[in-house]
């Protein structure tokens, strides 16, 4: 991470790097990051470097380069907070309000403006396109992603992650672990459009074995849907319904379905290889 | 495991074990034996490059105070929260992109020296409060923080604020920060805290990115929240942050992730109330788009 540091130019568009570049690691984060450090430590974290640009009268930009250990963690990083539009930046990225997240290969990076106008919006942009020259190849998307039916699927609404705290970030389920997530367990979140205009969402998650998994079937149907019935369907909420099915290692959640009939067929339709 | 609150409990309404019951209950019923909550609020404390006005704000703090302990007058108020000759540490925030304002801090301290508190006995601090030799020899804590949703304990408020003095804040962090109401049992400030003041001139209702902030996500609600009990300080804080993130975010959006820890401070660690209809929440001062 030093070697990315000497690459990234110290001035651009008239921001000047602002004191010692910092590097921390998973033991230092909490250092760095208050209230978002559990947040990237539930993924693969190794090391996050860090500089500071100022501009006089403009405020500061903060750039932090995180090495997420493997493309599939850092694709897992971007995904869990699509908020704003694509910026063309990197393999893949998000820009609005000042705030510009890339993924690159490895590296997931955040450059933000804590005061956002015109001259910092495009100093910010331009800090990632320097940034990303910096980083290497692009890589692969985590393997789960191909299992998703691509019909009715709803762009960039796809989410990866381990753990609970990304799980209620993302969408909220429960106020305590019911699904037994840990940095164990991969999983997807995604949405898929309806003929209601609300989404049915389809929640996998790969668990390191088929008991874990059952464990963690009884467990959520216990807790969210305690009348479902044995295929683990259950009405809900303005006739949506809920369904959690097993195969083998894996569990599949489908929320707010409009019917009975929509559930099991995304359910069936994601493709989980063969052993 | 407790039945945890799922979604659907929320979306259906269920949502007391979070918030208690409605806040209108808790302003009709009588106020004995309730825990007072003041939320007073200035249109003018902020100007519109939100710059505080510093006489306003302390105005604000006195109205609060004197509110708060059935005194009129704010040095006699304080007086009831300390004793000349004692030392006070005021635990403040630091968090670069949203800190308890310095002028906050000044008006505090103005106030505790008034009531005859020396200065060079007045420590002010935040990441180094546990070794700091002004809170280690405190007598009394006054707990001064802003209002801000947190991506792991859903609400940062005065319950969260006190994370620096355990041995280990990380320690605190499983369970969406469940046990943080354990730190207001260790020796360094158990029954030493006298007055809790959740700022909310500008609160943050939601956060992005790695540092969890965007200026789109802070309002200019122009309000202090002041209490004796930093559970019922935090109670209010949440429905407010709550009611905005309603407003601005939608209803799914409504509850932060997940901020278990206020009620498991009053009903695992006890050491305040999280109970609405125990709450008396007494307004003053400017209530447009008041929201609690």
């Amino acid at each position: 991470m030093d070697e990315l540091g000497r690459s990234i130019p110290k001035a651009i568009g008239g921001w000047q790097a602002a004191g010692e570049d910092r590097i921390y690691d998973r033991k230092t984060l909490y250092d760095y990051m208050d209230g978002g450090a559990e947040v990237y430590l539930a993924f693969d974290l190794r090391q996050v470097w860090t500089r500071k640009y100022a501009s006089p009268g403009k405020g500061e930009i903060a750039l932090d380069v995180f090495d997420m250990g493997s493309p599939e963690e850092a694709y897992g990083i971007l995904s869990c907070d699509r908020q704003d539009p694509p910026a063309g930046i990197g393999q893949d990225s998000t820009y609005g309000f000042g705030l510009l997240r890339i993924r690159q290969g490895r590296y997931f990076v955040s450059v933000m403006a804590a005061d956002e106008g015109e001259s910092s919006g495009r100093a910010v942009l331009e800090i990632g396109r320097a940034v990303v020259r910096a980083l290497g190849p692009p890589g692969p998307e985590p393997d789960m992603v191909g299992f998703l039916p691509r019909e009715a699927l709803r762009p960039d609404r796809t989410s990866y992650f381990h753990a609970d705290v990304s799980l209620n970030n993302r969408h909220f389920l429960a106020s305590e672990n019911i699904l037994g997530l840990d940095r164990t367990t991969d999983c997807i979140f995604a949405e898929y459009d309806t003929d209601s205009g609300q989404p049915a969402l389809l929640l996998l998650v790969r668990y390191p074995g088929a008991e874990r998994a059952t464990a963690a079937r009884r467990s959520f149907l216990s807790a969210y849907a305690p009348e479902s019935d044995p295929e683990g369907l259950a009405p809900t909420k303005n006739n949506a319904w809920v369904l959690a099915v097993l195969r083998d290692r894996y569990l599949l959640v489908v929320l707010e379905s409009p019917s009975p009939d929509r559930a099991r067929r995304l359910a069936a339709s994601v493709a989980i290889p063969a052993k | 495991m407790t039945h945890p609150l799922t979604r659907r409990d929320f979306l259906k309404g269920t949502t007391v074990v979070f918030l208690g019951a409605s806040l209108g209950a808790g302003q009709d019923a009588p106020a004995a034996k309730k825990t007072r909550v003041v939320l007073v609020r200035h249109r003018d404390v902020l100007d519109d490059n939100s710059a505080i006005h510093p006489d306003i704000l302390q105005g604000m703090l006195d109205e609060a105070v004197t509110r708060l302990v059935d005194e009129s007058d704010p040095v006699k108020a304080f007086g009831k929260l300390v004793k000349p000759g004692e030392t006070v540490g005021i635990k403040t925030n630091v968090w670069p992109y949203l800190p308890t304002p310095h002028d906050l801090e000044a008006a505090i301290k103005r106030r505790l020296i008034d009531a005859g508190i020396a200065e060079d006995r007045i420590g002010l601090d935040d990441r180094t409060v546990a070794t700091n030799p002004l809170f280690v020899q405190a007598t009394s804590l006054i707990n001064a923080r802003p209002l801000r949703t947190n991506y792991l304990a859903g609400m940062s408020g005065c319950i969260k604020n006190y994370i620096m003095f355990a041995p280990s804040p990380e320690a605190l962090h499983p369970d969406s920060c469940a046990d943080l109401g354990s730190v207001f049992k260790l020796p360094i400030v158990k029954d030493k805290t006298r007055l809790n003041i959740l700022c909310a001139l500008t609160p943050q209702f939601h956060g992005r990115g790695p540092h969890h902030f965007s200026r789109r996500f802070v309002w200019s609600y122009k309000g202090l929240i002041v209490g004796r009990d930093p559970v019922a300080v935090d109670t209010i804080g949440l429905r407010l942050t709550m009611a905005k993130r309603r407003e601005v975010l939608g209803p799914d959006q409504e509850l932060p992730p997940v901020p278990k820890h206020i009620r498991l401070a009053d009903t695992r660690h006890g050491i305040g109330t999280s109970d609405i209809n125990a709450i008396e929440l007494v307004k003053l001062g400017w209530d447009e788009d008041i929201l609690v």
